[in-house]
């Protein structure tokens, strides 16, 4: 018997003309886990994302809450699951608030009108992720790194249990990768939402998540708890690059260093301008 | 209002006050303010109300600022539907095939926007079969989709007119520049129902008009069914500019600077936009008309002439704000 407010998805395939894109992929997952899908280009991250979102049919291999996603209708849904897809602009100069304010649409009826308690709910959502000074400021003109926390603060406000994020930290510089996977695992461990991102810094995953799965050509290659999945010889498997893992002394966290190919091409090029060293 | 004070036949500010407020003493002046002036005003009004939403509406669903039912062939589609409905009633063809005895109660006045909102469903339906079909799903290739129904469905309706028309040059004129010249009060007896249901049902679906903005991705994540929703607005954007064209012809450039203008003075969520096109694309048109009677002496200018020349200014001014 699966807990409440679990994720999981059984033996969920796709495939697109005839391309396999996913092949037996299961997993199950918590309320309040923070879960990170890592693969590389083309691993079939943003497939799985979207299944486990319903935005791809998934023929009732996937489940939320114990019951199928094609069970649900598309309100429903929205109610349950919220998603941050990589980031779109605006065509027409929409502000922060009313952007945040579309998290209220799953919510509402064609006639109900805005109360007093959901723009508390809106205002509450922004001051979480810490933009109450740029409530009226154009979407547009907001950093990365701010759009990204708009959109988490939109989620919030759709009060979903659930939230997908494909690559939320790309495009944005290294204190607002923090700063968004920090505010991300906050809210699932104190307001016990599930989260499900796709990443593509290891040591970013290994150190936010609780739970990771690594994809390769569509298949699972492996899923469990940081130090589980993250061994050198899987990703040196799987990324094609020689890797080496560094634990901290209390083993608390860890580090993946890989060896690119052009310290590889410099040697060669040191060794042709050097030949008797 | 200020709109009833000005036409060719010179009523004077307190006669008109007294035709408003207890009814015209002389019975011309009567006829003049009731039956010509003020369904002129009121038809003008819903016509710019009705262009600058169907505008605000396809720029909306399609994230184009650039969209608008003239560029989309709305208006051709719609212009073809009339023509053909013209040929058909005017001439000996509808006796020859018994149209009348198939249909005996059927009204010109009736058949003539419907015919066109057939039309104009029929480039609908055409734009997005070419746009999804020969080009791509995005909504770039609408456009581009929509500027070539246009053009084909506009040559399809002139060439018919050339043929069945013996003074066709007058009907193409009409349905290239616009006219508010024959309005009769019935044209808003029809045109009204179409304007307020139109906008009621924009207004109830603003939340998902504005979760289209950010694209039609995040507009299903949010539950929205997009495609039904696009549809709607289709249909809605056909009808209005069904009812308009068949009773005033095309007018260009309304659907198009109107909604630019609302954004830019009160912001750009759907029911703002909404209700700030009927209220300034109203006003406009009616303006726009006034200018149409009184520019000329003794003649009246289309009406099309004066919004496309106040809409290629505007566009020029628009776009020379944005250089600098």
């Amino acid at each position: 018997m699966s807990s409440p407010s679990s994720l999981i998805a059984t033996n969920v395939n796709l495939k697109i003309g005839q391309q396999q894109i996913l092949s037996d992929v299961c997993l199950n997952l918590g309320a309040g886990k923070v879960m990170g899908v890592l693969g590389p280009n083309g691993a079939g991250k943003t497939s799985l994302l979207k299944m486990l979102s319903g935005q791809l049919a998934s023929h009732h291999s996937v489940s939320w809450n114990n019951k199928t996603l094609t069970d649900y209708d598309p309100m429903s849904l929205a109610k349950q699951i919220a998603v941050v897809n990589q980031l779109n602009e605006s065509v027409f100069a929409l502000d922060l608030y009313q952007i945040v304010r579309m998290g209220l649409l799953p919510h509402k009826s064609l006639l109900s009108r805005q109360t007093l308690e959901d723009d508390k709910s809106i205002s509450d959502a922004i001051s979480r992720v810490g933009l109450d000074n740029k409530i009226q400021q154009s979407f547009n003109s907001l950093s990365g790194g701010e759009q990204q926390r708009g959109l988490i603060a939109r989620a919030l406000v759709q009060k979903a249990a659930l939230i997908i994020l494909d690559e939320p930290v790309n495009h944005l510089d290294i204190y607002y990768q923090h700063q968004v996977l920090k505010l991300l695992r906050s809210l699932a461990h104190k307001l016990n939402i599930t989260v499900v991102m796709s990443l593509h810094d290891l040591n970013l995953a290994a150190n936010y998540c609780d739970h990771l799965c690594l994809l390769d050509a569509g298949t699972m290659v492996a899923q469990g708890p940081p130090e589980h999945v993250l061994t050198s010889q899987r990703l040196e498997q799987v990324f094609k690059i020689p890797c080496h893992i560094r634990h901290d002394d209390n083993n608390a966290a860890f580090r993946v260093d890989f060896y690119p190919p052009d310290e590889v091409e410099i040697d060669v090029v040191s060794s042709i301008a050097n030949p008797r060293t | 209002m200020g709109a009833l004070f000005f036409g060719a036949a010179d009523l004077s500010s307190p006669e008109l006050i007294q035709c408003i407020t207890q009814g015209c003493q002389d019975p011309v002046n009567n006829m003049i303010f009731w039956e010509i002036r003020a369904p002129r005003v009121f038809v003008g009004f819903l016509v710019g109300a009705g262009l600058a939403v169907a505008g605000a509406t396809l720029q909306n669903i399609t994230r184009n600022g650039l969209a608008d039912p003239y560029l989309f062939g709305v208006v051709s589609g719609a212009g073809l539907g009339a023509s053909i409905a013209t040929l058909l009633f005017d001439s000996k063809l509808a006796e020859q095939i018994g149209l009348m005895q198939m249909f005996p109660n059927i009204s010109f006045s009736l058949a003539l926007p419907f015919a066109a909102f057939l039309g104009a469903l029929f480039s609908v339906f055409l734009v997005q079969l070419l746009a999804s079909k020969t080009l791509g799903s995005k909504t770039e290739h609408m456009l581009l989709a929509g500027i070539a129904v246009s053009f084909m469905l506009s040559a399809l309706s002139h060439f018919l007119l050339f043929l069945g028309e013996p003074f066709a040059a007058n009907k193409v004129i009409f349905w290239l520049m616009g006219s508010l010249a024959r309005v009769e009060t019935w044209y808003a007896w029809v045109m009204l129902p179409v304007v307020v249901v139109s906008v009621a049902i924009l207004l109830l679906y603003g939340r998902h008009m504005d979760a289209l903005l950010l694209g039609d991705e995040n507009a299903k994540t949010l539950g929205v069914q997009v495609t039904r929703l696009r549809v709607l607005s289709l249909a809605i954007c056909a009808a209005l500019t069904a009812c308009i064209v068949s009773y005033c012809g095309g007018i260009g450039f309304v659907g198009l600077m109107i909604p630019h203008i609302v954004r830019s003075w009160l912001g750009v969520t759907s029911r703002i936009v909404t209700i700030g096109c009927v209220l300034l694309g109203g006003c406009f048109m009616v303006w726009v008309d006034v200018l149409a009677r009184v520019a000329l002496p003794n003649q009246e200018i289309p009406i099309g002439i004066i919004t496309s020349a106040i809409g290629s200014v505007f566009f020029l001014i628009v776009m020379s704000q944005r250089r600098s």
